[in-house]
Parts: structure tokens; sequence; C-alpha cells
């Protein structure tokens, strides 16, 4: 079952006499508790490609589905109402609030819905303890190191059982342990919850995690990379493969 | 790009960030400006009546300025924070420090020679308003005409060149101490590390809310009777005031943290995006702001106390006299009351009169007195008091018992009496003793006969007489006589007055026009300066409260972006904003207003006869324009989150 569609989604920016085509008619489909991940190298588009399918941005043409709803046609209001319920966001630099404490900024998301205080406190500590961040649940996000806020930020990223979770380069600002230890509690939390998360990166080791690698270059879709039955060693040497075939910059001639 | 080019550049976009701060500069200066044109103008001398009223306009002037330095001081300080960065960048790409001054200097010369002139513009303008204004309220009837005074031309430029100068001195020092990298960092070093409240700070907190409530209960105390002798009453005002004030920064220093935190620790980490927006960011932001608000409370409590009891003075203007004087005139003897009533018929106005006849005695009020202490070293058991007739009142009263009137507030806090037992007449040999029936509010007779306050004694005409033939003769006053005057019509009582004017009387005597209009002059001036002081820091106090609120809303903008990423509505960031701005304003706003009501409430008898509805309608009107610098925030917090994502 197909829980995003998205086909031939363009977006430009500029205006008329100075345009600048970011996307060029994608088609991008994810199955229910999937685990994908966008790599491209810079200013392929895949951030963009992010915010277009999480509904941050708007796109110039196409249509993007999530769970059967057109967000191409919601209004404003209609759409951020949309990610209340149905999206979860991880970004690379946290985006948690300063002023509020661990547990707070978890449970924000699900202050708009009729969930009670009990059952609250339940997925919250279900899930924090999952993330092993329980212990921190009453300190500030300036008292807690990356690795730990970033697993906060997931955690609020799955506290209201989202239909898709969006990450933007969700190890970018980690380092190499602290990335491990997230990725592996992102693909536990795929298993169990059988969640369905579409990860941006640039790095090979965090793609390898995910069960298949979309390679996007200038706007377009490049290639795909199933891991199917394949170690995560071997998968991430096709994934360094196809990355070195996909190149950095290119020369035109 | 030339340096011309970039002053330019940097006004037009100053101007549509600042225009608060521009036009709080226009504000000041035209407020100054009409200011002084009123002092300067010949058509004041009427309403200013005194040298006393001279010195206190100019007082009031001196004051005036010391209130626009502070404020143009504090806001220049948040802008050049704000633009740190620019001269930063401006020094990274190798201007030197004083090219950079230079060009400020020049920037805020352009901004503030065309506000100056704007503002003397618009202050000659409503300076005739305002003298329309002071005229209404002294009663005073003159022509508002206005002439361009240079002499208060020259006093305003001269001083906003200073606080010109001493501004650019600021300017000056800020950016010599700066290097590049702090000034890129300025933003992040005041922010406010998000600590747990501390055992400590809610000590601190408590103490600071029973400090208040210790202020409140001491000045309800304040005369009633627990402080007698004068040192006492002042070391008692004193206690108050620094219990107050104190207790007022522990509030913000630790008080409201302390509870918001109670609050939150209650929700367990379930808060809601109102919350989210309002408590915890307020949480973190009142105790820094502690010194501020501190002076913005106490100086906003000052400014509404002050104009209550102004208010309360001129309201009460009329019952006063009416208090005072017990009919239209007061006069004291045959022959005054002959020659008047005689011009009265001269001018054909038509008039009733009645006399009265008035003993004084002693009276031992020892068995009804509820005072506890010796009130202003007078014994409190024997009371020197008018006396009179019953059949010269509509009351009736048996032989053997007795009525006080004339009670009014000052009296029952200096001398509480119970509502029955019984009293003693002293005459010259013998002793009356007389049930006391209470205390009745009108009043017979003028304040000369009664000493300006003391309640006068109905008796029956027969306890009267009995008095009458054992009077003590040193108690007496020159005259036992009241003759009250009413003018039936009126409309004939302004030519009534006239004529007690030009009347030359021998014996003491009253009119109680002229005690009103008296009273209404000499209040109507305070209550006009107070009211001015009172508006520009009101205004000046708004405004800093509103930059404020522009800094922090530009500070927590990539909260918003998170919180709208999430799927907050802009509609769910506002409703939370403007929760917010109700404790950031209101706070403040609550605690000023209460220790005015306190402040006022405990000495206001003095003042005048009716406390709520001037204090009110002051409360109002304070709340009322306050309000629209909390409004006016929520907009700009508006513009901020809509362009947040």
């Amino acid at each position: 079952m197909n829980i995003l569609e998205a086909t031939k989604i363009h977006k430009s920016y500029g205006n008329k006499f100075n345009k600048e085509e970011v996307l060029k008619g994608l088609d991008v489909t994810v199955k229910k508790g999937e685990f994908v991940s966008i790599m491209g190298p810079s200013g392929s588009g895949k951030t963009t490609l992010l915010n277009v399918l999480s509904s941050i941005d708007k796109v110039s043409s196409g249509t993007i589905q999530i769970e059967g709803k057109d967000m191409t046609v919601m209004k404003e209001r209609q759409l951020a109402e949309f990610r209340q319920h149905h999206l979860g966001f991880i970004f690379q630099d946290y985006n948690l609030l300063d002023t509020l404490t661990v547990k707070e900024n978890i449970l924000l998301p699900l202050s708009v819905t009729k969930i009670s205080k009990k059952e609250a406190d339940l997925k919250f500590s279900l899930l924090a303890k999952e993330l092993g961040i329980y212990e921190l649940k009453d300190k500030y996000p300036n008292q807690i190191s990356g690795g730990q806020k970033q697993r906060t930020s997931a955690a609020r990223a799955f506290i209201n059982e989202p239909s898709i979770i969006f990450a933007d380069e969700p190890t970018g600002a980690l380092d190499s342990k602290a990335a491990s230890d997230l990725l592996d509690k992102l693909s536990d939390l795929n298993d169990k919850l059988k969640a369905t998360i579409v990860m941006v990166t640039h790095d090979p080791v965090a793609a390898s995690y995910c069960s298949r690698v979309i390679f996007i270059k200038d706007g377009h879709i490049f290639t795909q990379l199933t891991k199917g039955e394949e170690s995560r060693q071997h998968f991430f040497q096709d994934i360094i493969k196809t990355q070195s075939v996909l190149g950095g910059v290119q020369h035109e001639h | 790009m030339s340096i011309n080019h970039l002053i330019v550049q940097n006004l037009k976009k100053n101007i549509k960030n600042y225009f608060l701060y521009i036009f709080a500069l226009i504000f000041t200066v035209a407020l100054y400006f009409a200011f002084v044109t009123l002092q300067y103008d010949p058509a004041m001398d009427a309403t200013k009546g005194s040298v006393k009223g001279e010195a206190s306009i100019r007082a009031a002037s001196v004051l005036l300025v010391a209130i626009v330095t502070i404020f143009l001081l504090y806001a220049n300080n948040i802008f050049i924070k704000r633009r740190s960065k620019e001269i930063g960048l401006l020094q990274l790409i190798g201007m030197r420090k004083s090219k950079i001054f230079r060009i400020l200097t020049l920037e805020n010369l352009i901004l503030y020679s065309s506000s100056l002139a704007i503002g003397v513009f618009v202050g000659f303008s409503v300076s005739r308003l305002f003298m329309l204004i002071l005229f209404k309220i002294t009663d005073v009837e003159a022509d508002a005409t206005l002439s361009f005074s240079t002499e208060a031309l020259k006093q305003t430029i001269v001083v906003f060149a200073c606080i010109y100068l001493l501004i650019m001195l600021m300017n000056y020092l800020f950016i010599k101490k700066q290097s590049i990298l702090s000034l890129f960092r300025v933003r992040s070093s005041t922010e406010e590390n998000n600590r747990k409240v501390t055992v400590f700070e809610m000590l601190y907190g408590t103490a600071g809310i029973l400090l208040i409530l210790f202020g409140y209960y001491l000045s309800s105390r304040l005369f009633n009777g627990d402080f007698t002798s004068i040192n006492g009453l002042f070391i008692a005002m004193l206690c108050i005031l620094a219990s107050v004030i104190l207790g007022t920064y522990l509030f913000y220093k630790g008080s409201v943290r302390f509870l918001f935190y109670i609050i939150r620790k209650k929700k367990d980490g379930y808060l809601n995006i109102s919350e989210v927006l309002s408590l915890s960011t307020i949480m973190f932001r009142m105790k820094s702001n502690a010194l501020l608000l501190t002076i913005i409370t106490t100086v906003s409590a000052l400014a509404i106390g002050l104009l209550s009891l102004s208010y309360i003075s001129l309201y009460s203007a009329e019952q006063m006299a009416k208090d005072n004087v017990a009919a239209d005139f007061a006069l004291a003897s045959e022959q005054d009351a002959q020659q008047f009533k005689q011009a009265l018929q001269e001018g054909n106005i038509a008039y009733t009169d009645h006399t009265i006849e008035v003993i004084q005695a002693n009276v031992n009020v020892e068995q009804i007195s509820e005072a506890k202490t010796q009130v202003l070293e007078l014994d409190p058991n024997i009371m020197l008091t008018p006396v009179i007739r019953d059949s010269n009142t509509e009351l009736d009263v048996a032989p053997g018992e007795v009525y006080f009137t004339g009670s009014n507030d000052l009296l029952r806090k200096m001398l509480p009496l119970k509502d029955s037992g019984t009293i003693e007449l002293l005459g010259m040999n013998n002793t009356i003793p007389l049930t006391y029936l209470g205390m009745r509010d009108e009043f017979y007779v003028s304040y000369y006969y009664t000493s300006g306050g003391v309640p006068l004694a109905v008796v029956d005409d027969s306890v009267f007489e009995q008095l009458k033939q054992d009077l003590d003769p040193e108690l007496q006053k020159g005259s036992s006589l009241y003759i009250g005057i009413t003018i039936d019509d009126e409309s004939q009582l302004e030519k009534a007055n006239e004529a007690y004017k030009q009347a030359n009387f021998m014996t003491p005597h009253e009119s109680r026009l002229e005690m009103s209009s008296n009273q209404k002059r000499n209040m109507g001036l305070i209550m006009f300066i107070v009211g001015f002081l009172g508006l520009s820091f009101l205004v000046t106090s708004g405004c800093i409260l509103y930059f404020k609120q522009m800094d922090e809303s530009e500070e927590e903008k990539p909260n918003y972006t998170i919180l709208r990423k999430l799927g907050f509505t802009q509609g769910d960031l506002l409703k939370g904003i403007q929760a917010k701005q109700l404790f950031n304003f209101g706070i403040p706003l609550v605690i000023g207003l209460a220790h005015s009501y306190f402040a006022v409430k405990s000495g206001w008898f003095m003042f005048g006869t009716e406390l709520w509805t001037p204090m009110v309608i002051v409360m109002l009107l304070y709340t009322v324009l306050y309000s629209i610098f909390a409004f006016l925030s929520v907009l700009y917090y508006k513009k901020v989150i809509k362009a947040s994502l």
C-alpha cells in the first residue's frame, strides 16, 4: 500500500525572468512501513524535495498524495492541521524549543490532540525509554548533548504516531557514535511501530540503514537501490559505488 | 557605495523598523515643547496663581527632561544592540571605528533634527489644546490664544541637543568597547540560561510576595492610630515604601518564575501551545528584566497614585466646600450680614437666611471613644465641641440626649467613636451627662465654628440654655453667631458672589463658591502637571516594553519556525502570543495598580471626600492607554510569525 505518492512534481524559484528549476518532474512513491532515504550531491534538490513532500514548501506543479489525500490543493490552515496529525519531523539542527524541558518538547505535538494526560504519559515513557532519554526528561535542551537532542527530536516525531516521518539530515550534526546510535533506534522504531520514514542524507552509512535509497541529481531521479535481503555492509558498498558514478560536480565540455 | 548612500539606505530601513522609536522621539519633543510653551505664555499667569504654581511648573519641566532623557538613552541602547551585527560587518570589511561612529552620528543627527522639527510643530499645535484643558479643569476663564515662543523653542533645542550629545557619547563608548567578535555575539550573551528553579529562588520568590503583602497591611494601619507621633508615621511610611519596592523587585526576580514553575510542574510536561509561548518564555525573561520592571511598576504606581489623589481633591472640591461652608455664604456677625443683605437687595437677588447660635464647650467622650492612643497630641477624651439647639435643625433631641453631626472620613479615621454610650458636657461648674445617639452626616454650621472638622453637638433647647449659663468664656470663638445666607436662584449665585467680594466684612466670613473655585484652581494646576508627567511616563514606559517585545519576538522567531513546521497554525501561535502579552504587560500593570490602590487608600481622606469614582476613572484611563502598547506589540508579533515560515 502506497502511503505517499508524488507525481510529476516541479518546483522552481525566482520570477518569470530569472527562473531556477530545482525539481524537474519527479515521481516518488513510498510504501507503508518503508525506511527510504534520498541521496544526491549538494544542490541536487534533495532538501527541496523533502520540504515539498512534507508540505513545508509548495510545489509549482504536480500532485502529492499522502494517505490518499492530495496536499497540493490544501489551504494553509488545512495543511497545518494535516502536519499536526499525520506528519512527524526530525531536523538536522534538532529544532527543539530551548524554553521547554525534554518531556515538554516531546509532548508538544500531543497538545492539539484530544488524548488524555495519562495516555500521553504512557506513550512518552515508552518512547523515551526506547530512545534512552527517559532520565533526561526534566532537563533543558542546552543541558544535553547533540545526540540526546536528536533523540529527543526523534521522540517528538514519533509521539503522535504519524503516517510518515520526514528526517532532514538527522545525523548531519552528530559524531559517528551518536549517529549510529540514532540510526539504530530509528530502524528499530521503523520495525517495531511500522513507522514510515523518509530521510534525506548525504552520508552513505546513514543511507545503508534504509530499505531503499533514491538518488537524485539535478532535479531528476537518477536511480534507486533496494536493500532486499542484502546485509547492511553489502548495501553500503552498493551505495558507495552508485555515489561515485553520480559524482559531485560535473564539468561541462 | 558611498558613505552617504549607506546612510540614506540605513535611514530608509530604520524608518520602517523603528517607526515607534521615531514616534516616541517626536512625541517627547512635542510634549516637552508644549509644556515649555505653556510655561512661557503670559496667558498662563491666571492659572499659575502664585509663586508656588510657578515653581511647580518649573519643577515639572525638570522632571520631564529627566524622564525623556532616561527613556531616549534606554531606547538608543536597545537599538544600537540590534544593529551590532551590521556594525560588526562594517568593521569586518575594514571600516574604521571612527568612521562607523561618524556614520551613526550623522544618521542620528538627521533623525533627531527632523524629529525635533516635527515635534516642535506638533507641540505648538497641541499646546493650545493643552491650555484649553488646563483652563477647563482649573475653572479659569481666559482666552486660550498662543503665540509662538522663541524662548520655548530655544529651551527645547538646548535640552534635546544635550540629550543627543549624551546619546552619541553612549554610542561612542559602545562602539569603542566592542571587538568584531563580540559585536556578533551581543545577542547570544544576553540570553538567559535555562536553569531549574533553585531553593534559594523559591525563598526569595516567597519573600517578595510576603514583603508586598506586609507593605499593604502596614499601609492600611497607617492612620488607624497605631502610629502616633510624626516620627512614627514617617518611619512607617519609609517601611512601607522599602518593603513594597523590594518586594516588587523580588517578585519579578523570583516569584513570577516560582509561580509559573509550580503551574508547569503540575502540568507534568503536557503543555498546550499557549502555555508554551507564554509561561515558559516569561519565566526566563522576567527575571532578567526585574530591575527595569520594578522601576516601571514603581513609577507607574506613583503616577497613578498622585493622579488619583489630585483628581480626588479636584472631584471633591464642591463637596468639600459644601461641608465646610454650610450655606452659600456664611457670616459671623449681624452687621456683616446686614451689609451683605443690603447689597443683595440692591442687586435684586432673592435669598434666605438663617441664624444659629453656636457655643463652644468641652465634652468628655471617654466612654464612646475608640481611639486606642493619643492622636495629634490631643487628649482624646476631652474634645472642644461646638453646641447648637435642636430647634435650629430638623432633628428632635430629647433632654438628656445628644447627636453628633458633621462627620467626615478624616475624623472617622482619627477619632473613631462608638455608636452609642454616654458623654459629658463640661460647663464651667457643672457637668451635664447626655446619652449619645450617634453620628450624623449633616453640616449645620461652617468650619470656622467646628475648628476645621470636629463634630457638632446637637442638644435639646433646655440643655443648650443650661450650658449657656455655665460657659467657659475662654473656650468661645470670636463670634458665637452663624448666619447662613442661601441664594434662592442658583443662576444668581455668581452675581451674589461679586457682591460678596466687594463687601467689607469685619468678622470671619466664607463663600462656598469662592472656596470651591480656589480649591479647583490649586488642584487643577497640580492635576494638570501630574497628568502631563504621568502621560509622558506612560508613553515612555509603554514604548520601552514594546521595544523589549520587538527584540524578544526577533529572538524567538526560530521557535515560531519550528512550531509552524510541526503544524501549528499562525492563529494558534497568535493566541499564545496574546496570552504572553497579557502577562508581559498585565503583570506590571496590575501590580502598579495594586500599589497605587493601597497608597491612595491609606491617605485619601486628607485630600477629599470621594474615593472611588475619581480613582477608578484614573485607573481605567491609565489601563486603556497602556493597553494600546500591548496591542501594538501583538501586531508586531503577528508580522514576525507570518514571516517565520
